[in-house]
């Protein structure tokens, strides 16, 4: 199955004679990147963001390829006669997992955000942040190939907020596609391999900060950061270095890492999965004025 | 496509939104069906008033689901899939209703023909009469599937369509229904059941014409939305 989703001179419009949302569109969506899409209001993100996810099909122009997919829509109005893990474990098995992998599935997901309490309310009586946890957690308890976020951060509190970063940290790093939209233009800054503008009913690339740096996710130096330290054999293994805005050898096999706060967890995981293991020897978020 | 079944049914049942059609159905009942009547006759009418119960169901359980909910199972079962298991769960639904409908109109009818001399026999007249509620079903789940979203998106030419087609789908000769249920009650005045081929032609008609009705409408969700 082709992982790779690609929109070739894709087209929306709707009604038969209804004016043209987006046209001309040509993207590859290539595993393991971070993709933002950014636009004024009613400018077609939406849209776009449906054709990729293949809920639409483009009136003209083609797109291949089958990623598993998941996508968080911008509002989850709950009204559906169920309880959150009851949702939770259909849609896990939707997305293809067994039943018991999704019951499982459904609570560890409703924990990290934070809204266990929330597993036997109905979803008819779940606030909006709530409700918004139970959308994400939906598209992310099956480990999708392509993950798609509407404003999936609107609503959320900043805990799940910080959640959801680390959250689309790991999926990029188990090397699916994130695709997104979202009205804080500091959102998951230097994290992001693209970024394309909607515009003018097309899309328009824009270059990413700190582009074209070997492979890896390019990194840029905004945003919190986490500074590392490890000790251990001298060349750290490329899903840390790929991810580190800054790395340095600070002593006899000891080395600090700067890296984008919401892949310290991805960083820290790489570290301690190598063979042999990382000692990490401190983790303190970065000083704003630090190392660059 | 057992997950989506699963979640539709879920959906269905605690919706309890399947509540008026099938307070519906058994009203119907109660005026065309009483205890002691020419069994054919009944089992025609059951098969006939579970027509427009199926298209219902089908509006139900395709419009059912908030557009946000649907788009999440869209993306990750496909569009098309999605839109098929609500409407496999309708003609589940409707299947049911039927084949309880016809035992129980086998248990109270009188085994005879409409004089009310000649016998009827009784596995036959079951037979028949479940084939031509499962008809009724299919051509019952066509019309709900061609009335509801994506082919008709607005409530106020949706449901007259619905009403007109379920009606046209029992009186227009030619159709499966009309020749199912005609069957039964032709069946009834000569006191004989055509079995086997009577109602099974109808009956693969009703396959051939819900296949296609239920085949465009779920080629058609991902064309026009939302």
């Amino acid at each position: 199955m082709d992982r790779a989703l690609r929109l070739t001179n894709a087209g929306r419009r709707y009604g038969f004679r209804g004016p043209w949302v987006i046209r001309n569109i040509d993207l590859h969506v290539t595993p393991a990147t971070l993709v933002r899409v950014e636009g004024p209001n009613g400018s077609g993100k939406s849209t776009l963001l449906r054709l990729l996810a293949r809920v639409d099909a483009p009136t003209e122009g083609r797109v291949s390829g089958r990623p598993r997919t998941a996508y968080v829509p911008e509002r989850f109005p709950a009204a559906l006669p169920f309880t959150s893990f009851d949702y939770l474990t259909h849609l896990g098995t939707i997305h293809g997992l067994t039943p018991p992998s999704a019951r499982r599935a459904a609570g560890d997901w409703l924990d990290r955000f934070g809204a266990s309490a929330h597993a036997r309310t109905p979803m008819s009586q779940l606030s909006k942040g709530s409700s918004q946890k139970v959308a994400v957690a939906q598209a992310l308890l099956a480990e999708p190939e392509l993950l798609i976020l509407d404003e999936a951060w609107t609503g959320l509190d900043t805990e799940a907020r910080a959640e959801l970063e680390r959250a689309v940290a790991e999926r990029t790093a188990a090397g699916a596609a994130v695709v997104f939209v979202d009205h804080d233009p500091r959102r998951l800054t230097g994290t992001t391999d693209a970024v394309y503008t909607v515009g003018d009913g097309t899309l328009h690339r824009r270059a990413a900060a700190g582009e074209g740096g070997g492979g890896g996710p390019s990194v840029g130096p905004e945003g919190p950061h986490t500074t590392i330290e490890v000790r251990g054999p001298a060349p750290l293994p490329p899903e840390a270095v790929g991810r580190a805005t800054v790395t340095e050898g600070t002593a006899d096999r000891t080395h600090r890492l700067t890296v984008p706060a919401s892949h310290s967890d991805v960083v820290l995981r790489a570290l301690l999965t190598a063979r042999p293991p990382y000692h990490v020897v401190s983790v303190r978020p970065s000083d704003p004025e630090g190392p660059r | 496509m057992t997950a989506l079944l699963r979640y539709q049914t879920a959906l269905l049942l605690r919706s309890q939104r399947w509540l008026p059609p099938f307070l519906l159905y058994v009203v119907f009942l109660g005026i065309g069906v009483q205890g002691g009547q020419p069994l054919l006759d009944s089992l025609g009418w059951t098969a006939a008033v579970l027509l427009p119960t199926a298209a219902w169901l089908v509006r139900i359980c395709v419009m059912g689901e908030p557009p946000a909910a649907r788009t999440v199972v869209a993306a990750a079962a496909g569009p098309a899939r999605a839109h098929l298991a609500a409407v496999l769960t309708a003609l589940a639904a409707a299947v049911l209703l039927g084949t309880v409908a016809t035992a129980v109109v086998v248990f109270i009818s009188d085994p005879v023909g409409a004089d009310h001399q000649r016998r009827v026999p009784v596995p036959e007249a079951g037979a028949a009469g479940f084939l031509a509620a499962l008809t009724c079903a299919l051509l019952g789940t066509a019309v709900g599937a061609l009335t509801a979203s994506p082919v008709l998106r607005s409530t106020g030419r949706a449901v007259p369509a619905l009403l007109l087609g379920a009606l046209l789908a029992l009186v227009v000769s030619g159709s499966p229904a009309h020749a199912a249920v005609t069957g039964l009650v032709t069946g009834s005045r000569s006191a004989t059941v055509g079995l086997p081929l009577l109602p099974l032609l109808p009956l693969a008609g009703a396959v051939l014409v819900t296949a296609a009705a239920v085949a465009a409408a779920c080629a058609l969700t991902s064309r026009r939305s939302p």
